[in-house]
């Protein structure tokens, strides 16, 4: 494609201008894709590296150390409290006596990490006895799967966080050594104290919410990894029939790659592209649309704007479990829309309108009743932002005889698309997964009927996040499958993040705003 | 007209252009008008349904009619007879206490990812990025089950839902974030100069121009648990003591209910949107400040 | 902030370790959790009451009771077992999952003699899996009839499709049928032509085999009825009865409707069982599924808890619970005698469901995936346009039915070994991998002495090989305990696979503790190369005939079996020809035997058995009561004593009370013999005639 100078683009026209956008935007896309890689390559390369040099480090620190930094190499947090770090060192030692407990224990962390391999060997068995008359069966459980996997991929937590921390004790007592020996002094327990309110005040503000989000958010999305390469489901669930590691015949089930898993494969493709041909429109109509509302609401002379503004949020302020079922009945058949048109005889009983029984109309019912929940939000934000144009621009824009029309497409638009770039992107990949709305709407209906699987009916409206779900909660409870579900859709939004982040012209510089 | 009135002299274009801008003015906003009033009406429609037939006492299921032939508060006279108050109860802790603690959590991360330039700091943005992207759908039967190890599910479901709201919110980052960007940094640098530390600068500097956030902050913290049912649904698992509000109400609009408790469903939905509804009018002004400082920038 | 972070992740760590355990139990008294449709709350909490205060051992319930929809019930119990309810209700299409999943506890012998003996046939039926009692029935109730709207549907129309359509079109009311989102109602078109849809299923709860006949001749006339319903505009598919409050005039649905109906319709409401639809000049009547309500019992890890919780679930399963059941909510009794009484028979909405009785099919159990594919059904039939459309349909379904069984080519051809290996029992493969050219290893294994095995091809025993490398050679005994590599080395191309042990180190768990009643270990067997016992894949059970003599039943042996009795289905205490751990019996003629063991004698033999006849027929429920025994009177002739017989009894002869051999009118596997006036007769088996036949007493 033939690049253009600033020059030459200013004197092409509009439909060239955009073509030529829309043509460079995709030509940078196998670009994008190649640095993507390239990036993850030299990831591994900089962590190569980066692991050589720790060890050159340890090795280097351990033959130039004295006997309290040689000897932290075994007792933790040794050299700080002979140094006189005693509150550090005690920090230091109390962790690695803690995790010594926990390993050693007899449920602690090496029995977990022993049964990982197969998640368990021993399961449940039945013994007979007779009480009140009654012949029992009573349970002995064995081993849990899920508990193997759970606290495995705990106690691997644990180890890094131990690893991480003994390299850091290590550290600490090369830098004191060095201080030592240049007679600089040494933070004392109470220096260390007021750093985290002052210089390392970050790290106090951090502790709680990385904590929260490291045992909350990280460990279960490494479990659900994990359990996408198990045959966890309704049939094994760990305790009574254990399951155990599967390799990737879950990932060939659902990509089509087995022979078994057409089913499967045919329902992702499309699902996917319906999930995708949604996540465009709820996108792009609530921005427009709301936009629009927000000028009209924002234009001069009009009045009350306080009024409209409070009735639009409603359906932000009430609950959407409540709304969006009440709102699905209004559009069932024989829903209230469709019984008052026919009492107002614009349509005769068994002609209704099919909102949730014909597969067209109900994904754009879905998209408009998206557009019901979603334009105020984004009415909130246009406002504030067209409130921050400044007004000369206008103003001059009138001068030089623009209509609204220009001013539109000129000023207001180029300058709302500039701030919401990223929010674009991000409300679109949170369409993709928006369940509530296709949940309570539609559950997914109505059901196609040639996608549905053994594992579960699919929809017409079905994304893939209720998909997912449906997958979960269905007859065979397939846990694994909807654990493959999940990290494809993460592969999803990734790549479309990746594309845009990268395509765009630089989305913003942070620093700018300060 | 823009043509016709190019061919002129100034003045009268100017004449011309304002009179015709008053008259194309006025169309104008009469057409808004009736765009808005249309929207308002679409907008308040299914609410005021809702209440009409919370009103209603001759019947308990779905019917084809809005207005109740009976009025009467039996709806809401059952529902106070039910486990109703009991959620109700349970909700509105979860949503006090989550609004306090996920709004310091939120402030904690935002303010520090705006304000300090530390080592792991981009890649730290860049995981929490990532680790968006994922379905937290996914996490809900691990979550469960670790809550139930800790003995926080069924009964205990309160604690329970608060510890998993408030330990991902840190995620939630992006909007104040935003707005923190938006308040210059030489105030911070101003303080520094005079001797403060950095927990002072926030305390003391910060915080107070920051109050259009924060009220967002807890606004959306405090709204949140109110509409959750999956995750919530979970966690009760099937105890009644330990569950909100929608997954109590949820349940009533199963099969072997929905005929007895439709119109309770109603009530139960006017009480919940309610107090909700009406903080968010009260806030609304900062709502919108908080929106539009932190949320396109994040 | 590393260390605060470390150090709160320990103590998430510690703390979540404390907190596991539980259990409560407190003297006779337990806390226990019990799940039921929040409209039956304040009735059981009534009934557990009464156990408590009625029941003989002093067992005290203190019971929550939560409100627990029967179509979440099995959801949540599989999501975790642990947590749920002890006791707990669920619709009958969730047993087989819940089997699978392990979390019904198992009937005891005395419960489910009760159950058996109290309840209709049918229901027990669907709380079987395999040959056992997994849950208790609570109601037999779920079953689907017609609602209607007397003033819009006149009375002469309601059995009538094609009618009530017309009707429903004329007032412009719709027809409610959810025929496009439940496979539970789409069977009734397929029913209503014959059409089956039976599964079977194993111990474990897994489903062997379908019969299936949708996809059928029958099956397409079948949606051809449908197609007329679902291509009228007024029809609506659903199945709430709450439909009539916004313009249906029929709906199809069940029991638990009828006061919601009742309260919508008032004195219009009418009821009756389903219409029949016409197709080519032939009218077919609307079938239904006959399903049921259970009760069932989570696993317990306390015997005297689950025996307790067993009691409780007899007793609100009881005559008397479900009477109440009956009064208070309208639920259907199971329960024979509930049934007979005049309240229930008198109730208009159970009198429909009666009516519609004979077209129904007992659910038995079925498939979870089933639900899920047939559902489909109903909107396949309202997209297609033409016949090939609705053939189309069938067989989408058909394939999707069949691809429930099927294999990977991959699995079809995969080596296993499998036996009484690592806690399993002959029901788990564990996989070999290639390791050369028609040489297979297994992994590490632990076996133990006396753990016996083989190796089979794709999970099936199509191709197995056995201890002396012979195709469905004997078990393999392992001798040594210890950790094993099996190999397998196929030679002959295919004749022999030779199966080795390596052993690679010491066990590395436990001997699993083979738990036996009493009972079992001191029974009896007959094992060998006979029929499917395969040296010990089935003992066939013996009896004591007299002090140290026992017979086996009678057994169809073939020239060059061979055969052992042993004793706890182990070989601990085994007797051949020739004494305890002898040589085997080999057979030397094929022909149907009993085998003989006699301690005293320390010998065991065979003797050719001799056949009984009987007479076998409605008068006998089928084989329901024991069939009237006949004697021979001479040479192949065999006649029966006096049997009371009524006009229209039908009656066969048969052997061994067993449908293998039988004659009918007119020869083996013949005609019924129907009796044309009431009387005392004897009936006469000629054999040589081929022939049944009956001469007044």
């Amino acid at each position: 494609m033939k690049r253009y100078s600033d020059l030459e683009y200013l004197k092409l026209s509009k439909g060239q201008k955009f073509l030529y956008k829309l043509e460079s935007f995709f030509l940078a896309i196998p670009a994008a894709i190649g640095r993507f890689f390239l990036g993850i390559g030299r990831f591994f390369k900089k962590l190569g590296l980066g692991i050589g040099r720790e060890f050159a480090d340890l090795g280097k620190t351990f033959k130039e150390g004295d006997w309290k930094t040689r000897g932290s190499y075994l007792v933790m947090g040794l050299g700080s409290m002979a140094r006189g770090q005693v509150l550090r060192g005690l920090m230091f030692l109390l962790f690695e006596a803690v995790f010594i407990v926990y390993m050693v224990l007899p449920q602690g962390g090496l029995f977990w990490l022993g049964k990982l391999d197969n998640l368990g060997d021993q399961g449940v068995h039945k013994v007979t006895e007779n009480v009140f008359g009654q012949t029992v069966e009573r349970v002995v459980y064995g081993d849990n799967s899920f508990r193997i996997l759970l606290y495995g991929v705990l106690t691997i937590f644990f180890i890094i966080a131990f690893i991480y921390t003994w390299r850091l004790n290590i550290k600490q007592n090369k830098i004191a050594q060095d201080y030592e020996r240049s007679g600089r002094h040494l933070s004392s327990g109470r220096d260390d104290l007021r750093a985290l309110v002052d210089e390392q005040f970050y790290k106090t503000l951090l502790a709680l919410p990385l904590t929260g989000i490291l045992v909350f958010t990280v460990m279960p999305i490494v479990f659900m990894i994990l359990v996408a390469f198990t045959n966890y489901d309704g049939t094994h669930d760990g305790l009574n029939n254990l399951f155990t590691w599967v390799g990737l015949d879950n990932f060939n089930t659902m990509l089509g790659w087995s022979s078994g898993g057409t089913s499967y494969s045919a329902a992702f493709g499309e699902i996917l592209t319906w999930t995708l041909i949604w996540a465009f429109f709820a996108t792009f109509t609530n921005y427009f649309l709301g936009m629009f509302v927000a000028m009209m609401i924002n234009k001069k002379g009009i009045k009350l704007k306080k009024v409209w503004r409070t009735i639009l949020v409603l359906t932000i302020a009430i609950p959407q479990f409540i709304s969006l079922l009440y709102v699905g009945k209004m559009f069932a058949k024989n829903g209230l829309i469709n019984l008052s048109l026919i009492n107002l005889g614009w349509i005769t009983p068994g002609n209704e309108l099919p909102f949730w029984e014909d597969p067209t109309w109900a994904r754009i019912t879905v998209i408009l009743v998206n557009i019901w929940i979603g334009i105020p939000y984004l009415m909130l934000i246009a406002t504030g932002i067209l409130m921050n144009i400044p007004a000369d621009l206008y103003e001059s824009s009138r001068i030089d005889g623009a209509n609204a029309w220009q001013q539109y497409t000129k000023i207001t638009l180029p300058y709302m698309l500039f701030i919401t770039g990223p929010y674009l992107l991000t409300s679109f990949i949170g369409n993709m997964n928006n369940f509530n709305v296709i949940y309570l709407l539609t559950g997914g209906a109505p059901t196609n009927a040639a996608l549905s699987t053994a594992a579960g009916s699919v929809g017409h409206t079905d994304l893939l996040i209720t998909w997912l779900f449906k997958i979960t909660m269905g007859a065979e409870s397939k846990y694994n499958m909807a654990s493959v579900v999940g990290i494809l859709v993460f592969a999803i939004s990734a790549i479309i993040s990746l594309v845009v982040y990268s395509v765009l012209p630089s989305i913003k510089n942070e620093e700018d705003f300060q | 007209m823009n043509n016709e009135n190019t061919v002129m002299e100034n003045g009268q274009v100017r004449l011309k252009r304002h009179m015709g801008l008053k008259a194309s003015n006025t169309i104008a906003n009469t057409i808004i008008y009736i765009i808005l009033i249309v929207m308002s009406v679409i907008w308040l429609l299914p609410f005021v349904f809702i209440v009409l037939q919370s009103f209603r006492c001759e019947s308990t299921w779905q019917v084809g009619y809005v207005v109740p032939q009976q009025w009467g508060l039996d709806n809401y006279i059952n529902l106070w007879k039910s486990d109703f108050k009991k959620w109700y109860l349970n909700t509105f802790i979860i949503a006090l206490v989550v609004a306090v603690l996920q709004t310091i959590i939120v402030l904690c991360m935002s303010y520090t990812l705006s304000r300090f330039r530390f080592k792991m700091r981009s890649t730290l943005m860049r995981l929490m990025l990532i680790l968006g992207m994922f379905p937290g759908m996914l996490t809900m039967i691990i979550l469960y089950r670790v809550l139930k190890d800790l003995g926080l599910t069924q009964a205990n479901a309160v604690p329970g839902l608060i510890l998993v709201y408030i330990a991902s919110s840190g995620m939630g980052y992006y909007v104040s974030k935003g707005f923190f960007d938006t308040i210059p940094k030489s105030l911070d640098e101003a303080a520094r100069v005079d001797g403060a530390t950095r927990a002072q600068v926030l305390t003391k500097i910060i915080l107070p121009l920051a109050k259009p956030i924060v009220i967002y902050t807890v606004l959306t913290a405090f709204m949140g648990p109110w509409g959750d049912f999956v995750f919530a649904r979970y966690v009760s698992f099937g105890t009644s003591a330990g569950m909100n509000v929608a997954v109590g109400m949820y349940n009533w609009l199963n099969l072997d209910q929905i005929g007895a408790r439709y119109t309770m469903f109603c009530a139960g939905g006017v009480i919940v949107a309610i107090p909700v509804a009406v903080l968010f009018m009260c806030l609304q002004k900062y709502y919108v400040e908080g929106v539009t400082g932190g949320a396109v920038k994040g | 902030m590393k260390k605060i972070l470390a150090l709160l992740l320990v103590l998430a760590m510690v703390f979540s370790l404390a907190a596991c355990g539980g259990g409560s139990k407190k003297g006779t008294g337990y806390d226990i959790t019990v799940w039921v449709p929040e409209l039956a709350v304040e009735l059981t909490k009534q009934q557990i009451a009464d156990f408590n205060s009625s029941n003989e051992y002093g067992i005290n319930f203190n019971a929550t009771v939560e409100p627990v929809s029967e179509a979440d019930a099995a959801t949540n119990m599989i999501t975790d077992v642990e947590a749920g309810g002890d006791i707990f209700f669920f619709a009958q299409d969730q047993f087989a999952r819940l089997v699978q999943a392990g979390a019904l506890n198992k009937l005891g012998a005395e419960a489910a003699a009760t159950v058996s003996a109290a309840n209709d046939p049918g229901v027990v039926q669907a709380a079987t899996s395999g040959s056992e009692l997994y849950a208790y029935p609570l109601t037999s109730d779920n079953g689907y009839f017609m609602y209607y709207d007397k003033s819009v549907i006149p009375e002469e129309d309601v059995d009538s499709l094609e009618a009530l359509i017309a009707d429903c079109e004329a007032a412009g009311r719709y027809f409610s049928f959810e025929v496009q989102s439940s496979a539970w109602y789409i069977a009734s078109w397929f029913f209503a032509t014959g059409c089956v849809s039976e599964w079977t299923t194993g111990d474990d709860g897994s489903f062997i085999s379908v019969k299936d006949t949708f996809d059928s001749p029958e099956g397409l006339i079948s949606v051809k009825g449908m197609k007329k319903l679902v291509d009228s505009p007024i029809h609506l598919s659903s199945s709430k009865g709450t439909e009539f409050g916004s313009g249906a005039a029929v709906v199809i649905t069940g029991i638990w409707d009828y006061e919601t109906v009742k309260g919508i319709l008032g004195d219009n409401m009418g009821v009756t069982d389903l219409p029949s639809f016409e197709v080519d000049g032939q009218s077919y009547h609307l079938g239904s599924f006959n399903g049921c309500k259970l009760l069932g019992v989570k696993p317990q890890q306390d015997a005297e808890r689950g025996a307790a919780l067993h009691l409780l679930a007899q007793y609100l399963t009881g005559e008397k619970a479900q009477m109440e059941r009956f009064e208070k909510l309208s639920w259907g009794p199971s329960n024979s005698a509930d049934q007979a009484s005049d309240a229930v028979q008198a109730n208009p909405g159970l009198a429909a469901l009666f009516k519609q009785a004979p077209y129904s099919v007992p659910q038995g159990q079925i498939h979870g995936s089933w639900w899920d594919i047939g559902k489909v059904i109903g909107d396949d039939v309202k997209d297609a346009t033409d016949e090939a459309g609705l053939q189309a349909a069938l067989d989408n379904y058909y394939d999707k039915i069949s691809s429930l069984f099927t294999m990977t080519e991959e699995e079809k051809t995969a080596w296993g070994v499998i036996g009484t290996v690592e806690g399993t029992n002959w029901d788990t493969d564990f996989p070999m991998e290639a390791a050369g050219d028609n040489v297979f290893k297994s992994a590490e294994i632990n076996l133990f002495a006396g753990n016996e095995f083989k190796v089979r091809q794709g999970a099936s025993w199509d191709v197995n090989y056995g201890a002396d490398g012979s195709l469905n050679g004997p078990n393999v005994v392992v001798e040594e305990d210890g950790l094993y590599v099996v190999t397998l080395t196929i030679t002959d191309e295919g004749a022999t696979g030779t199966i080795t042990l390596e052993k690679v180190g010491e066990p590395t768990a436990e001997a699993p503790v083979v738990e036996k009643t009493e009972e079992e270990l001191n029974a009896w067997g007959v094992v060998g190369s006979f029929l499917d016992s395969n040296w010990g894949d089935k003992d066939y059970p013996m009896t004591e005939i007299s002090d140290g003599v026992f017979e086996s039943g009678v057994l169809e042996l073939k020239a060059g079996d061979e055969l052992k009795c042993r004793q706890g289905g182990g070989w601990d205490v085994n007797y051949g020809i020739n004494g305890a751990g002898g040589d085997n019996l080999v057979v030397e003629e094929d022909g149907t035997y009993v085998v003989v063991l006699d301690i005293a004698a320390e010998a065991i033999s065979i003797k050719p058995a001799e056949h009984s006849w009987g007479v076998v027929g409605s008068m006998t429920g089928w084989g329901e009561q024991a069939d009237f025994p006949m004697v021979e009177v001479s040479e192949g002739v065999f006649e029966s004593e006096a049997i009371d017989l009524a006009e229209g009894d039908e009656l066969k002869v048969r052997q061994d009370s067993a449908w293998d051999v039988n004659y009918g009118t007119n020869g083996p596997g013949g005609d019924n013999l129907k009796v044309e006036a009431a009387g005392s007769y004897i009936v006469v088996l000629d054999i040589a005639a081929e022939s049944i036949s009956i001469k007044e007493a």
